[in-house]
C-alpha cells in the first residue's frame, strides 16, 4: 500500500503512520476491539493527517480516511477519549453561533474560527468582493458547523451543533451560503443528509471561491489584468479528496489572468498541513509543525513564489509554524486585490 | 475483557523491561534523537508484518508476529553506524526495514531487537546532468525519487508495482526490478556506486564507475545481499532522458508455446523493447479476461518500444513482423496501450489475491532452452500435488538469452488452523522451488530469498553455499545483521 501520500508517516517515518500501517492497525482493532484503549494506537489514530489521499490516488480507492473517522467515533463512544481530544472538543462545544447583519439579505456567509480568529484579512477580502458585486450578505460566525467535533470521533455532539447551525438559518427563505472553510463546506454539502438535516430546499451552498466565479461570469466584478508573477497553489484536501472534480479556484485564477504552477513534486500527497483533521494543530502542534517544514522544503522559492492556500486553516498554520517566510494568499484575497475600482 | 487485555497487554510489555533496556534505549536516543526511537505498540505491529504471506495469515487468524524491542529512524549513515555499534556491543539483532513491502519476509525481526527503518534518510544528493546519474539516500521512497528526477527532465526508468511503497534501498537489498526491465535493467543494473555502512559500524564507498578491472566488485557483493552484510545508506544510480515515445503492441496467440518462441525471437533479434510480457491461457483467461476485458482464448503478449519515435516505428515494424511469423490474432496498438494504462491494477484489489486466500508468487529465470521447462515442472508438481490449487504465470522481464516466469499459485481455502497451514504452505514452495532448481531455474529473479526461500538456498547454491557464509562470517561476527535470513545462521 502506498507511502508515498502520508504526510504525517513521510515526516514521523513512523509505520503507523501510513496508509499501510493504519490498516493493520485497525483490522488488529477489529479482532481486539479492546486495543481501542491502547494510548499508542489512540495516539496513532489521532495523529492520522485525514487528507483523504488513498481515496483519490489509491488504485484500489481505499478509504483510509473513513476508517480512521469510524475508529475515532469508536473510540469516544467507548468513553476513552483521550484527554487532549476532550479538551478540544469541549472547548469547541461552547463556542455560540452570531448572526450579524440583514436577516433579508441575499447571502449568508459563513465566518468558520480559523478565518475570524487567524485570518480576518480573507474574510476583509471576501466582503469587499461581495460590496463591489452589489450583494447584500448577512454574516453567521462563532461557532463550529459540527465538522471540527465529527473529526474529532464526537459524532453526537457533531450532529447536535449541525442541527444548531441549521436552526439558525432555516426559514429565511431561498439563500445562498457561502463559506471559505473547506471542512465547512464539506460538511455542508455532504454531511448535513447523513444528520437527517435536508436543507436542499433552502439553501444553495458555495465555497467562496465557486461564489465569486459566479459573480464575474455574471459580469458583476471586473478585475484588473494579473502581474506576471507565477502563483502555485496548494489543493485543499476537501475540495479534492472529499468533493473531487472541485475547479473553482483554477477557473477563477484563469478569469483573473492568474497562471498557477504545479506545486512540489509530489502531485498526490496533501501539503495542506493537516486540513483533513480540522483542528490538527489545536491536537498535535508539534506534529503540524512537522508537517508545514515538510510543505516548506518543496517550496523551490520562498523569497519569490507566491503560494495560493485555499483554507483557513492552512493558511494559519503555515503562518504560524513555518521557519521563513512565506508569500501566502487565498482566492478572496487574490481576487479583492484585483477589484477596479 | 477490555480492559483486562489491555492490562496484560501493557504489564507484559513493561514486565520484560529493566534498566538493561533502559540503558540501550538511552544509548540509541543519543545516537538518533529521542523522536527516532520507538518501542510503541503500533508501531511494533507496523513492523511486524510486511507482505509475506505467512506473518500476513497469521496476522489474520488473530496471532502475533514477533516484533522488535526497538524501532529506531537514523537520519544518516553516520547514524546507522553509531546503531550498529550498540548493536554490536550488546549483541543486538537488526533487521533493516525500508517500506516493508517485500514478499520474502526478509524485513521481518524473527528474533526481535532492533529494527533499523530507514525512511528517514530520504533526499536526493545530487543529479549529474553529464553523466546523467542521481545520487539519492537509500531510505527515499521510489515514487517521490521517480518525481523528484522528472521534475528535472529525467527518468529512473525504474516503475515496478511496488513503487508507491518500496524505498530505493529495498530494490538494492532484494536486486528489485521494474516493468522496463527489459531495456533499462534490473536495479542491479542501474547501480553506479554504493555507500555501506559495515555490521560493525563502518562507512565505505564502493568504486565510483561499475565498469573496471580494478578487483571483484563489491556493490555486486552488496546488492541482494538483504541487509545481511551491512545496511546501503546511499546509492548513485543512472538516469535517463524521458522518451519522446513510447508505444505499445499486443497479439493473442493460440498458446504459450507459440508466444514464447515469437517473444524469444524479438530478443534474440537484438531489437530492444522496454518491455515484454507473455501470459499464460490460463493467466489470460484469469487476469487479462477481468482487468483489460480480452475475453478470448489464447496466451495474451503485449511489448512496446520507447525512444525516438522515428525509432520506435522502426523496431515496432520488425517485432510485429516477427510475431506474425507465429500467426497469431493482432490485437492493436490500443490493447497493448491498455496493459500499460492498467499495468498496477493486477497487483491490487479486487484483482489481487487475498486472504483467507494463501497465494505466492513462485518468480524464476532461466535461459529460453529451459525457461518452458521450468514451467511445466512447476505446474506439473503444483497440480499432481496441489489439485486444489490453481497455477498461473506470466512472463516479465527479458534478457537475451532468456526470461523470467512470474508463476503464481492460489489456494482458495487453505488449512484454518495457522501451523497447518504454514507447513502446507511451505511444502507448496519446496516442491515447485527444487523443480524449478532441476529444471535450471533459480529459487528467485528479483522478489528476493529472505525468510521465505532461506531453507533452499543450500538446495541451490550446493558446495558454493559455503563461501556465501564464509563471507557472512567473516563481514558480520557478531552476526547482528538480518539474522536467520537467506539461509544464514540463526540467533
Amino acid at each position: 500500500m502506498c507511502r508515498h501520500l502520508s504526510p504525517v508517516g513521510n515526516v514521523t517515518y513512523r509505520e503507523s503512520d501510513t496508509p499501510r500501517g493504519r490498516a493493520l492497525m485497525l483490522d488488529k482493532v477489529s479482532q481486539q476491539p479492546q486495543l481501542l484503549e491502547n494510548p499508542d494506537f489512540q495516539s496513532a489514530i489521532y495523529d492520522a493527517e485525514l487528507s483523504a489521499a488513498c481515496r483519490t490516488h489509491c488504485v484500489s480507492h481505499f478509504d483510509e480516511a473513513g476508517l480512521l473517522l469510524a475508529a475515532r467515533r469508536d473510540i469516544v463512544e467507548s468513553g476513552k477519549i483521550p484527554a487532549v481530544v476532550k479538551q478540544v472538543a469541549d472547548s469547541i462545544k461552547a463556542l455560540k453561533l452570531a448572526l450579524k447583519g440583514d436577516a433579508k439579505a441575499e447571502v449568508i456567509y459563513y465566518v468558520d474560527r480559523y478565518t475570524e480568529r487567524y485570518q480576518p484579512e480573507m474574510a476583509a477580502a471576501t466582503e469587499k468582493i461581495l460590496k463591489a458585486a452589489g450583494v447584500s450578505f448577512q454574516i453567521i460566525s462563532g461557532a463550529d458547523t459540527g465538522k471540527a467535533l465529527a473529526v474529532l470521533g464526537c459524532w453526537n455532539e457533531a450532529k447536535e451543533t449541525a442541527e444548531k447551525f441549521a436552526k439558525s438559518i432555516r426559514g429565511v427563505g431561498k439563500k445562498v451560503l457561502i463559506t471559505s472553510c473547506p471542512a465547512s463546506y464539506d460538511l455542508l454539502k455532504n454531511d448535513f443528509p447523513k444528520y437527517g438535516i435536508d436543507l436542499a430546499n433552502e439553501l444553495e451552498v458555495l465555497h467562496t471561491s465557486e461564489f465569486i466565479r459566479r459573480l464575474v461570469k455574471a459580469g458583476k466584478l471586473s478585475l484588473r489584468p494579473s502581474t506576471a508573477q507565477s502563483v502555485f497553489p496548494l489543493a485543499s484536501d476537501f475540495l479534492g479528496n472529499y468533493n473531487t472534480g472541485f475547479t473553482a479556484h483554477e477557473e477563477l485564477a484563469a478569469l483573473a489572468g492568474v497562471t498557477l504552477q504545479p506545486f512540489g513534486f509530489n502531485r498526490e500527497e496533501s501539503y495542506t498541513a493537516g486540513e483533513g483533521g480540522v483542528v490538527m494543530d489545536e491536537l498535535n502542534p508539534r506534529l503540524v509543525a512537522k508537517l508545514v517544514e515538510h510543505v516548506l522544503e518543496q517550496v523551490d522559492n520562498p523569497s519569490q513564489d507566491m503560494l495560493l492556500v485555499l483554507s483557513p486553516y492552512t493558511k494559519y498554520v503555515l503562518s504560524k509554524f513555518a521557519t521563513k517566510k512565506l508569500h501566502l494568499t487565498t482566492v478572496e484575497e487574490l481576487i479583492a486585490a484585483r477589484i477596479k475600482e | 475483557m477490555s480492559n483486562n487485555l489491555t492490562t496484560i497487554m501493557e504489564s507484559s510489555r513493561h514486565a520484560g523491561r529493566s534498566y538493561v533496556d533502559a540503558m540501550i534505549r538511552s544509548e540509541l536516543t543519543d545516537a538518533v534523537g529521542a523522536d527516532y526511537v520507538s518501542s510503541n505498540a503500533a508501531d511494533q505491529l507496523g513492523h511486524s508484518i510486511d507482505y509475506y504471506w505467512i506473518p500476513e495469515m497469521w496476522h489474520d487468524r488473530g496471532r502475533d508476529n514477533p516484533k522488535a524491542q526497538y524501532i529506531v529512524h537514523p537520519g544518516s549513515a553516520e547514524e546507522v553506524a553509531k546503531v550498529l555499534r550498540i548493536a554490536n556491543n550488546y549483541r543486538i539483532p537488526v533487521t533493516p526495514w525500508g517500506g516493508g513491502s517485500g514478499s520474502q519476509g526478509g524485513a521481518l525481526p524473527m528474533y526481535g531487537g532492533i529494527i533499523l527503518d530507514t525512511k528517514r534518510m530520504n533526499k536526493v544528493i545530487h543529479i549529474d546532468t553529464e553523466a546523467l546519474t542521481m545520487t539519492v539516500e537509500t531510505g527515499m521512497n521510489a515514487q517521490h525519487m521517480e518525481w523528484a528526477v522528472e521534475k528535472k527532465g529525467f527518468s529512473t526508468m525504474h516503475f515496478p508495482a511496488s513503487i508507491a511503497c518500496a524505498t530505493i534501498g529495498g530494490f538494492l537489498a532484494h536486486r528489485g526490478t521494474g516493468v522496463l526491465s527489459t531495456k533499462y535493467g534490473k536495479i542491479e543494473d542501474m547501480v553506479m556506486s554504493i555507500e555501506v555502512v559495515t555490521p560493525e559500524g563502518e562507512i565505505i564507498n564502493t568504486l565510483p564507475v561499475p565498469r573496471h578491472a580494478s578487483g571483484p566488485d563489491l556493490t555486486q557483493l552488496y546488492l541482494g545481499s538483504e541487509g545481511t552484510l551491512g545496511v546501503i545508506t546511499k546509492v548513485t544510480l543512472k538516469i535517463h532522458p524521458i522518451p519522446q515515445c513510447r508505444k505499445f503492441h499486443a497479439f493473442l496467440f493460440k498458446d504459450m508455446h507459440q508466444a514464447m518462441t515469437a517473444g524469444a525471437n524479438i530478443m534474440r533479434s537484438r531489437l530492444r523493447p522496454c518491455v515484454i510480457r507473455l501470459y499464460d491461457e490460463p493467466e489470460t483467461a484469469r487476469l487479462i479476461k477481468r482487468v483489460l476485458g480480452i475475453d478470448k482464448q489464447g496466451a495474451y503478449l503485449v511489448f512496446g518500444f520507447d525512444g525516438f519515435e522515428s525509432v520506435v516505428d522502426l523496431e515496432m515494424t520488425e517485432a510485429i513482423r516477427i510475431c506474425m511469423r507465429e500467426n497469431p490474432e493482432d490485437l492493436g496498438e490500443e490493447l497493448g496501450q491498455a496493459w500499460w494504462d492498467n499495468r498496477y491494477k493486477f497487483f491490487y484489489p479486487p484483482y489481487m489475491f487475498h486472504m483467507p486466500q494463501a497465494f505466492g508468487t513462485l518468480d524464476t529465470v532461466a535461459t529460453f532452452a529451459n525457461i518452458e521447462k521450468v514451467y511445466w515442472a512447476m505446474k506439473n508438481v503444483v497440480n499432481q500435488n496441489f489439485p486444489e490449487a490453481a497455477f498461473i504465470g506470466h512472463y516479465s522481464h527479458w534478457y537475451e538469452w532468456g526470461c523470467m516466469l512470474y508463476a503464481r499459485f492460489i489456494v482458495d481455502q487453505p488449512p484454518k488452523d495457522p501451523e497447518e497451514a504454514t507447513a502446507y504452505y511451505n511444502r507448496i514452495w519446496d516442491m515447485a522451488i527444487r523443480a524449478a532448481i532441476a529444471n535450471g531455474g533459480v529459487i528467485n529473479e528479483h522478489h528476493g530469498v529472505g525468510l521465505k526461500l532461506g531453507r533452499l538456498m543450500k538446495d541451490l547454491y550446493g558446495p558454493a553455499f559455503k563461501v556465501l557464509a564464509d563471507i557472512k562470517k567473516v563481514m558480520d561476527p557478531n552476526n547482528i545483521m538480518n539474522p536467520g535470513k537467506m539461509g544464514f545462521r540463526g540467533v
